[in-house]
């Protein structure tokens, strides 16, 4: 009786096998899909930029470049300012 | 260069160093497994098409940090999709949306079609019952019926060991036998 049992759940083992077998089949993606994909992952902008901010050097100097720049612009009105004040207190 | 003349590793050091045409062809060469894999593992084509997208952004992105340290490229994609498959269930969980399920269910020529009907509606539980697996069992089966992969194989993708792959996928089996049989799941086919 136990040996029939253990037999049959074998067996019913190996239908859901081949049930599995015949529900997951592999499914192809028309060609429209994989073109719109591959339109999408070249991208030219966004991959650029994030190669960019992977290098951390080149970061490190926009960064620079950046604070550089931005104190420039503080002097330079400052000085402006000072200058220009001054002038209209006189 | 076609896909008889594909050489991964070349390929691949070629693509790590910036080369965009060698991403194009890693690109044509796993972008229907990736598709696969993120189809069976969302349910809709919708969500499966903009995920495989975004699993190649990802690894066009990252390709330059990709080292193969034994893990293979296919395992190193497979990761990415998994990751975004797992935080997409994540997202999709916190809206509380109602899954749509548009998997295809063929049938075969020269069935009848009540005979289709029924054999659709077993499949269509069977997909509702694999879908409601823990992620690794589901990865599991789909690596092994959808792309027909060797337990040695689905392991170094998987990060196991084939005797691991061997007796997780009994276990699957049991659980998913059980709980059919608790839906009085009709195993004779026919």
């Amino acid at each position: 009786m136990t040996k029939h049992s253990n037999q049959t759940q074998e067996e019913n083992l190996d239908v859901l096998e081949a049930h599995l077998a015949g529900t997951l089949k592999r499914v192809t993606p028309s060609n429209d899909v994989v073109q719109r994909l591959r339109g999408r992952i070249q991208i030219p902008t966004r991959s650029e930029i994030t190669l960019r901010l992977t290098d951390w050097r080149r970061l490190l100097l926009i960064f620079g470049g950046v604070m550089s720049g931005m104190m420039l612009i503080v002097t330079l009105a400052r000085a402006f300012y000072y200058l220009t004040g001054r002038k209209s207190t006189i | 260069m076609s896909e008889l003349d594909y050489n991964e590793e070349e390929v691949l050091a070629r693509a790590s160093q910036g080369d965009r045409d060698a991403f194009g062809q890693l690109y044509g060469h796993y972008v229907e497994r990736i598709f696969n894999y993120v189809y069976y593992r969302t349910g809709n084509s919708h969500d499966a098409e903009d995920l495989t997208a975004r699993v190649f952004q990802r690894a066009m992105n990252h390709i330059v940090n990709y080292t193969d340290r034994g893990v293979p490229f296919s395992a190193w994609l497979y990761r990415i999709a998994h990751n975004l498959v797992a935080n997409w269930h994540r997202d999709r969980s916190r809206k509380q949306e109602i899954p749509i399920d548009d998997l295809p269910i063929l049938p075969t020529k020269g069935d009848h079609p009540e005979k289709n009907l029924v054999r659709s509606q077993e499949q269509e539980s069977l997909l509702k019952m694999i879908r409601k697996l823990p992620p690794e069992r589901q990865n599991l089966l789909i690596l092994k019926f959808v792309e027909n992969m060797s337990n040695a194989e689905i392991g170094r993708i998987m990060g196991r060991s084939e005797g691991a792959v061997k007796s997780l996928y009994h276990r699957t089996l049991l659980a998913l036998r059980d709980q059919l049989e608790d839906q009085n799941f009709n195993f004779e086919g026919e």
